[in-house]
């Protein structure tokens, strides 16, 4: 039994991975309501947040007996804010100090990649081995506020990057756009909730003049295109007009993002396509990339709702599925880093 | 003219790679362990002009906006492979009026600081920012307002604006 611990940015979460049924726990405590009055997380406040929500939730698991079965803990060490990942790990140094097991230190972004097979893994567990070999060489697209990244599995099961953005991430462009709009925070539901009341071609955004052997993403551009609509339109104008100001911009970040993968997709011999991250959340998103998988006869495998955004269960199964992508503690040199990258 | 005085002066741009390369003429113009403060609201080019500096500077890492990990580190990696471990070795002294000279860069670490959701020290010590200010260094910060009583007091302030669509005014204040 696998424990894992998650807090490199709002969410505070631990998870129960037993590689014979699955996630059997999962346990998340979230920030979002505290940060949304800042229009995003606070580092200190987000921080202190940690240090106060890890000892109850750990004592749940306690009281269950649950922490009884543990042979390894896993944690997140990177990339996210020093302070969070800082606590996640002095927590998860003295829980495999105390229960006398290895400590494994995972990479947040590899959780996001593994995320969107931990169903395949949960409907039947002793098959899974034989099983992901049908879903392999895989092509996965992780969209959250901070990354926008395209990375291809091979049979090995490694995790090889096929681009990124140039600037902006997509959840990003996004919650920035929601900003301009002024709209609160978490920007990117908050306009896809308006551009589903809203006129997809009613504003025509820049899609990006990128040549078509280039698979990076770019978004800045689209955002400021935004900024001189808006100050073109006026705020009257912007008011009368959200639902459709939305629902275009919603539909120029799917249009890039669908674009690029479908063209990683045609370069052939993959045999899925993966969607994770918390921007993977959205429905339109999901359904486009659904049907572009489904054109070029590829299994479509989404993060499921409750792994898309930050979460401990991804933790615990990227460090059981995945090991030669993790750090073992050796000698307590397990340190944060906070700027780890996919590869 | 010296790149100085024509950002001093103030220039419009009228693309994001040419906002780029005034970027990456300032990074030779810049002392060791500068700050620099990038003023001006959502999409006038703050991060644009750190990717140019970041080319100035020798590091060849793709910059992306610090928003949401509010913190990003560049390295040169050209020497003193691996991380900056913050604590392990006591700072260099610092030679705040030394030109930053190309074959000075090495080991160089550019940090790039989106103090958008900062209001004060307590909230920087939080991300551990002193720890990775180890010499040399180059510190772009945007949204510098935000953490004024922060910033050294020989911090470079560079403002952006928009003109009109697709131009854009970079001074040097």
């Amino acid at each position: 039994m696998i424990l894992a611990l998650e807090s490199s940015c709002d969410e505070t979460a631990l998870a129960l991975f037993d590689p014979a049924r699955g996630l059997t726990r999962e346990l998340v405590h979230s920030q979002v309501a505290l940060h949304g009055r800042y229009g995003g997380v606070v580092p200190d406040l987000a921080t202190r947040e940690h240090l106060r929500n890890f000892p109850p939730l750990l004592e749940r698991l306690r009281e269950e007996g649950e922490l009884a079965a543990v042979t390894a803990v896993a944690v997140t060490h990177g990339p996210g804010l020093a302070g969070c990942l800082a606590i996640g790990l002095a927590a998860a140094k003295a829980l495999a100090l105390e229960r006398r097991v290895p400590l494994w230190g995972v990479n947040h972004l590899r959780g996001h990649a593994w995320s969107s097979f931990i169903a395949l893994q949960a409907a039947d567990p002793p098959a899974f081995d034989e099983r992901i070999e049908r879903w392999l060489p895989h092509l996965g697209l992780i969209v959250s506020g901070g990354n926008t990244l395209l990375f291809a599995i091979d049979h090995g099961r490694r995790i090889a990057v096929q681009s990124a953005t140039r600037d902006d991430a997509a959840g990003e462009a996004l919650d920035k756009g929601a900003k301009l709009l002024g709209l609160g925070y978490p920007g990117g539901p908050l306009i896809e909730q308006r551009a589903l009341a809203g006129r997809t071609d009613a504003y025509d955004f820049p899609r990006g003049i990128q040549p078509s052997g280039d698979l990076s993403f770019s978004f800045s551009g689209l955002k400021t295109s935004l900024r001189y609509l808006v100050e073109k339109l006026g705020p009257a104008e912007v008011t009368a007009r959200l639902d459709d100001l939305c629902a275009s911009y919603q539909q120029a970040v799917i249009d890039a993002l669908v674009r690029k993968t479908a063209a990683a997709l045609d370069r052939g011999g993959y045999t899925s396509l993966g969607l994770s991250g918390g921007v993977s959340h959205n429905r339109k998103l999901r359904a486009a990339l659904e049907k572009t998988a489904q054109r070029r006869g590829v299994t479509f495998l989404a993060a499921q709702p409750q792994h898309t955004g930050d979460n401990a269960g991804m933790i615990a199964f990227a460090a059981w599925c995945d090991p030669a992508g993790c750090v073992r503690d050796d000698h307590s040199g397990l340190s944060i880093q906070p700027d780890l990258a996919l590869g | 003219m010296t790149i100085l005085d024509i950002l001093r002066a103030g220039v419009t741009t009228a693309s994001a790679e040419e906002t780029r390369s005034y970027g990456a003429q300032l990074a030779a113009a810049l002392p060791r362990d500068a700050t620099l403060a990038l003023h001006g609201d959502l999409g006038v080019g703050k991060t644009t002009f750190v990717q140019g500096l970041a080319q100035g500077l020798g590091l060849s890492a793709r910059v992306t906006s610090p928003t949401f990990n509010i913190l990003h580190l560049y390295r040169n990696s050209s020497a003193l492979p691996g991380p900056v471990e913050g604590n392990t070795d006591p700072p260099l002294p610092h030679h705040r009026n030394l030109p930053l000279r190309r074959s000075d860069t090495r080991g160089l670490t550019l940090v790039h600081l989106d103090a958008y959701r900062l209001e004060n020290a307590h909230q920087i010590a939080a991300l551990m920012l002193d720890d990775f200010l180890v010499s040399p260094y180059c510190l772009a910060v945007e949204w510098p307002e935000r953490i004024a009583d922060w910033l050294p007091a020989e911090t470079w302030h560079l403002t952006l604006a928009i003109e009109s669509p697709g131009r854009h005014r970079l001074t040097l204040v």
